[in-house]
């Protein structure tokens, strides 16, 4: 077998494509999770914030606002990543890029560059609109921006293996509905471990989402409940055995050759 | 590269589908470069499974495959940079412009923006395009889409030009054209590998036929040795096993 260079003007041309295809839709894409976010600074900030006590020493919509970017990120990516394969699934067009030299690993890396970029823009958009509106810090920018590229892979690649699995529409909400927003509901976003009772904190700690909230909080406000240590290294866990379960994927052919 | 290595050389080619259904069984048949290929058979014989095999929407179950003595299997990237496939169905993202879908495609293919650019601007001239480049795929009429489809497949001027009934639909002027710029590419020495059902247009252009039936090669041979007796269209009917008009007619 010959050893090829790798095609970087097709993994561009494959991140440019995708862009032009989320810039079809940037309300639904950027503006909806910002709006979202102003609409939670305005409620949780000045209209009930008041009238709810300190959480670890911080006003109640700087404890939640982490919580609000990550729940955005985790949608965005995810739904980026899904509607990408799929809809290439749905309309054939995935074949343009299966007649082509490209390498699986580029195929996947063309999807995950795009699905970051739009993690990063949410990301960056709902930030600003807090630090605007003073109601959150940054503590670091390099965690920050490490936060939200982890967690955009890993929601990245496991929107890939739906949207390779998913035979209609209706299957591709499956994942989102019974595990990415009842997990980030209980994942720490609102409130705090300590306010659970004892015997339900469990759902906390063993919950992904509680370690990805927990690491972004303390790149924004250095406020932190569990060990960011550990979720890191969990986090990195994640996008290997991921990556790999992708690349296997890809290799067989799997939703995607006949 | 030797002279004369085939452009496309299929060994023993073995697709099964993974709800078992065998579409191609045994199937090896060769293309010398330069030639212009027909290839045909009834819906369903596994001229477009074979088709995708070669260009990688379909794995091989068994057999070799070689592009320019290039492994399509094992050394997929390179064998792929050699063909450009024009699909008998529309796979493109229908809100996509015809200038975006073509040039998106170079860029796939690793072509620099310059030329990339260029050759762009010289396709969506050469099929008609350019007035329409800027509207959505899905806006244009099923000639226009055609068209758009087939310059796709020439943004990186292929070694080996794969057609997958490309005027099915069209009206008879573009496809007038078409043959007449496909007979121009052969010319300058491109391959092309043609599957049809119109056999007026296989007669026109092609030098070798291959017949598939069934999965399985019917009969293959120089055009003249089809057009021998009463002609392709008898000689298409008693390969796949159907029966010709005039016998049917005197029975």
């Amino acid at each position: 077998m010959k050893r090829m260079g790798i095609n970087w003007i097709g993994l561009g041309t494959i991140i440019r494509r995708e862009w032009s295809r989320v810039m079809r839709v940037p309300i639904q894409a950027f503006v909806a999770p910002w709006i979202s976010a102003l609409l939670f600074i305005f409620i949780f900030g000045f209209v009930v914030g008041g009238r709810i006590r300190l959480i670890g020493g911080y006003h109640y919509i700087t404890f939640v606002l982490p919580g609000v970017v990550m729940i955005n990120v985790v949608n965005a990516a995810f739904l980026q990543s899904t509607s990408q394969i799929y809809f290439q699934r749905f309309l054939r067009y995935i074949e343009e890029t299966l007649v082509a030299p490209l390498s699986y690993v580029e195929m996947i890396l063309g999807a995950l560059s795009m699905v970051v970029l739009r993690s990063f823009v949410t990301a960056l958009g709902i930030l600003v609109i807090g630090l605007v509106f003073g109601a959150v810090a940054l503590q670091s920018f390099p965690e920050f921006l490490i936060w939200i590229a982890a967690v955009a892979v890993i929601f990245g690649l496991l929107g890939i293996i739906i949207g390779l699995w998913a035979k209609n529409f209706e299957q591709l909400t499956v994942f989102n509905v019974f595990f990415i927003t009842p997990f980030a509901m209980m994942g720490g976003a609102f409130f705090t471990v300590s306010m659970l009772p004892p015997w339900l904190r469990w759902l906390a700690y063993g919950n992904p989402f509680f370690y990805f909230i927990n690491g972004l909080r303390h790149a924004m406000i250095g406020y932190g409940e569990g060990s960011e240590i550990f979720g890191a290294s969990f986090s990195l866990l994640l996008c290997a055995v991921l990556g790999v379960i992708v690349w296997r994927l890809f290799a067989r052919g799997y939703g995607l050759r006949e | 590269m030797p002279l004369m290595t085939p452009a496309l050389s299929i060994s023993h080619l073995r697709k099964v589908y993974r709800r078992g259904t065998v579409a191609v069984d045994d199937l090896s048949m060769t293309i010398a470069p330069g030639d212009f290929f027909g290839f045909l058979g009834p819906n369903g014989a596994g001229k477009s499974t074979t088709i995708h095999c070669v260009t990688g929407i379909a794995t091989v179950t068994a057999g070799t495959i070689k592009v320019f003595g290039v492994d399509a299997v094992k050394d997929y990237r390179e064998a792929r940079r050699l063909i450009g496939l024009s699909p008998q169905e529309f796979n493109v993202d229908p809100f996509a412009t015809p200038r975006q879908i073509v040039e998106w495609m170079g860029g796939y293919f690793g072509m620099p923006f310059a030329e990339r650019r260029r050759r762009c601007d010289e396709l969506l001239d050469r099929f008609g395009l350019a007035e329409h480049q800027k509207k959505a795929f899905r806006e244009l009429s099923g000639g226009l889409r055609r068209r758009v489809i087939l310059a796709r497949a020439l943004i990186h001027d292929p070694k080996l030009l794969i057609l997958d009934e490309p005027t099915a639909g069209v009206d008879v002027e573009l496809r007038r054209d078409l043959w007449r710029y496909l007979q121009e590419l052969n010319r300058d020495g491109t391959t092309i590998l043609l599957t049809s059902h119109y056999l007026e247009e296989v007669e026109r252009l092609c030098r070798t036929i291959t017949i598939i039936a069934k999965g399985k090669i019917a009969r293959q041979g120089p055009k003249e040795e089809f057009l021998e007796g009463s002609g392709l269209e008898d000689a298409y009917l008693a390969a796949t096993g159907a029966e010709p008009d005039h016998i049917a007619g005197a029975a």
